[in-house]
């Protein structure tokens, strides 16, 4: 009989372990008596009687937990830790596995799919408390293929019936611009690079905020978007050092990876910034390009508003009544630029701004891969009638048939035959 | 390109201008009834409304001129005429239920250009007029508000109807199933039929294609077979029958029972570019837009149960349907929500 326990009833030494259901108990074999209930004790005369349990095994809960349920639970604790989210986020994201596992399609899911669904937990806890994780961050985490983490996200979330809120730019942006590495010097970051963190992440966001309004972020995927919005306020804070540094090599210093569409947003940011100049009397005579936009980008964005507003249309081409607002313009420019153009009333002589084109999202300003003609209209009942002629000309004649036998026995053999004995 | 857009916005300002009742014209199905009848008065709509359907009302009988080719299948004539007193008694309770004017819409596309009376309500009211009483039907028609038929439909009031969409969705991919009703032997079909493909290792089943139709269909050892890849009902009926007869023609003993629909794939364009996060906000319940996975928006109407994919540049893709008027009914119904989200 292990440890020293005995009956408080009759005093018998005889103690059996015993189990109800599943609650561990302790009785006496002599007369019945239940010494200890489940190995919480509450009296201290139980507590005479005590086992040494581990917490984790001290409730009856885990013996109704499934081990792969709880090895599921232990991931997402884990995921929660690794990410450092707040302890709340970690005890809805358990909730919602739990949740999740009550349902059988779930429950009988190959263990791939658990793994992804711990990663979707994260990710829905996440984006309801508005804190900017990607899928493409989850992914990495849990070494998992982003389409079957989707799949698997769409599920629980139409099985579950959640609301999950998208994904929020600001807070992506301020998070994704603090893990670049460019606000200290170091070995491979040279001084000229090092920028201060605070200017960068309220130009970034400025930028970001640019491309939004321009129909640029609608429908895309977020990051690629702020990598570009990140790399061009980078290089306007300080472009006379800085522009010879491409987009490729700025990843590489500021240790983050590139993602393979910045390239094309960061051309289309630029053509938005080009189109903004285009209305500005003092840039215009200077006949900027996609490289030189970069140093007036402080200007542009300072203006961005109104900008937009002329630069762009969504509907039938305005008059050019704003013209005179351009003088207004003159004031904040910043260094060097002429205040001639200011002094002119209406447009500088032959060069008017362009007139506005159109505000919309690239998909639509590009020209139509193909034209569709539209179907011709069929009078068709389906009931008509087949000829054989036409469906002859589907069969193959005997001739035919006996000819594609020989054909594939001869394939047969010579595969059957370079096989090796 | 310009024109057609231009031409576009002036027919969508004309609609929106037409608030009261004034229908300058209308593609009726009637075939007499004369232009100059009309009095296109917008201070005394009621009486204009009443007058033009007087004259309607005495050609409704005759409907030898009128395209039905779109109707299904097993409808009789009997049955034809059933189905138009039945949906003449929809239109006529619907006009009663509302006290406010409806309109006579402009339709202009190829569909069988059907003028239908309309308010936005017709499309959600039609679920309780569907199965009209016949025999309430012909008291009603004696009364003097008694509306003539105006448009001929089936079961359910469909294509172009007003609020300006004008626009119809096309019809790209019809899914069917049909059953042959007798045991295949796969191998002999891949052998004895140019058309056909068959590798059991990687699918369980013969993969045939025929030129007119252009389709493809998927035949089952079991005597099952799929079609896929037609632009309409007609058609995938059509290419199932030619299926069926290559696999009578190679000695089976086939049967086509139980042809059935089973999807239909529309798309459109509305022309306007649309901002899919504001569309994810206000109907967070029917929408899912992702844009780090797909990008554009899944709205799952409810009703019609119809799945819609909306993208940036406004282009829609409706699929899940099992009848032509339900992917109709959902552009209706999706059309005046994008709507909103045009300027932005």
């Amino acid at each position: 009989m292990p440890g020293g326990g005995h009956c408080p009833d009759c005093g018998s030494t005889e103690l059996v372990e015993d189990s109800h259901y599943s609650q561990s108990q302790l009785v006496c074999s002599d007369c019945g008596c239940v010494v200890t209930e489940g190995v919480l004790t509450t009296t201290f005369s139980d507590e005479g009687n005590l086992r040494e349990v581990t917490y984790s095994r001290s409730t009856g809960e885990n013996e109704q937990v499934s081990r792969s349920q709880q090895r599921g639970l232990r991931r997402v604790r884990d995921l929660c830790r690794v990410l450092q989210l707040p302890s709340t986020f970690e005890d809805t994201a358990v909730a919602y596995y739990q949740q999740a596992y009550r349902h059988s399609g779930i429950r009988a899911a190959r263990l791939q799919k658990k793994e992804v669904l711990v990663g979707c937990c994260v990710l829905i806890t996440c984006r309801q408390h508005n804190w900017p994780l990607t899928m493409g961050t989850i992914c990495t985490l849990l070494y998992a293929d982003l389409d079957v983490f989707s799949g698997t996200y769409m599920q629980i979330v139409k099985l579950l019936g959640l609301d999950v809120p998208s994904l929020c730019l600001a807070d992506l942006v301020k998070t994704y611009c603090s893990s670049f590495r460019l606000f200290q010097a170091s070995p491979s970051v040279p001084a000229k690079y090092v920028e201060d963190k605070e200017k960068m992440l309220s130009r970034t966001l400025q930028l970001v905020e640019l491309a939004d309004e321009t129909w640029l972020v609608t429908g895309r995927h977020p990051l690629p978007v702020i990598t570009a919005a990140t790399f061009l306020a980078w290089q306007s804070l300080q472009p006379s050092e800085r522009l010879t540094c491409s987009l490729a090599r700025f990843c590489k210093l500021a240790n983050v990876d590139l993602p393979c569409p910045a390239s094309s947003r960061l051309q289309e940011l630029l053509a938005v910034l080009l189109r903004m100049a285009e209305q500005l009397a003092w840039l215009q005579v200077l006949r900027l390009d996609k490289r030189s936009v970069v140093k007036h980008i402080g200007d542009l964005l300072q203006h961005r508003h109104t900008l937009v507003r002329k630069a762009f249309r969504d509907g039938p081409a305005e008059s050019d009544a704003g013209e005179e607002e351009q003088q207004g313009r003159g004031q904040g420019p910043g260094q060097g630029k002429e205040e001639v153009a200011s002094s002119s009333l209406g447009p500088p002589e032959g060069k008017r701004p362009a007139s506005p084109a159109l505000l919309l999202p690239p998909c639509m300003l590009k020209p139509p891969k193909r034209v569709c003609p539209p179907p011709p209209i069929s009078t068709a009942t389906g009931d008509e009638d087949i000829s054989d002629s036409e469906i002859e000309q589907y069969l193959r004649t005997p001739q035919e048939v006996r000819d594609f036998q020989k054909a594939q026995a001869a394939r047969q053999a010579a595969t059957g035959g370079s096989n090796p004995p | 390109m310009e024109e057609e857009q231009t031409y576009l916005e002036l027919y969508l300002d004309q609609c929106v201008a037409q608030d009261d009742l004034a229908p300058s014209r209308s593609l009726l199905l009637s075939p007499v009834v004369p232009d100059d009848a009309y009095m296109p008065n917008p201070s005394h709509p009621e009486t204009v409304f009443n007058s033009h359907l007087e004259e309607v009302k005495e050609t409704s009988g005759n409907f030898s001129s009128v395209d039905l080719s779109f109707l299904p299948d097993e409808l009789t004539q009997e049955n034809k005429d059933q189905s138009i007193i039945r949906s003449k008694h929809e239109i006529e309770e619907n006009y009663k239920t509302q006290s406010q004017q409806s309109r006579l819409s402009l339709s202009r596309e190829q569909d069988i250009g059907l003028g239908l009376i309309s308010n936005s309500s017709l499309s959600n009211s039609h679920s309780h007029l569907y199965p009209g009483d016949a025999d309430s039907v012909q008291p009603s028609l004696e009364k003097p508000n008694s509306m003539p038929l105006v448009s001929i439909t089936p079961m359910t009031p469909m294509t172009p109807v007003s609020e300006c969409s004008g626009i119809v969705p096309q019809l790209q991919n019809i899914v069917s199933t049909v059953n042959l009703a007798c045991k295949l032997d796969l191998k002999k079909i891949a052998l004895h039929a140019k058309n056909a493909e068959y590798n059991p290792k990687r699918f369980a089943a013969v993969i045939m294609r025929i030129r007119e139709p252009r389709t493809t269909a998927l035949i089952f050892s079991s005597g099952k077979m799929v079609c896929t890849g037609a632009k309409s009902e007609e058609q995938s009926r059509l290419a199932a029958r030619k299926y069926a007869r290559v696999v009578q023609k190679l000695g089976f003993p086939a049967r086509f029972l139980d042809f059935k629909i089973q999807n239909m794939v529309g798309s459109c364009d509305v022309r306007f570019a649309i901002r899919l996060e504001g569309l994810v906000l206000t109907h967070q319940q029917f929408s899912s837009y992702e844009p780090e996975l797909f990008p554009g928006l899944i709205y799952r109407m409810v009703k019609p149960r119809i799945v819609l994919l909306i993208f940036v540049s406004g282009k829609v893709v409706l699929t899940g349907a099992k009848e032509r008027s339900e992917i109709y009914e959902a552009f209706e119904n999706i059309y005046p929500i994008l709507k909103g989200f045009k300027k932005a």
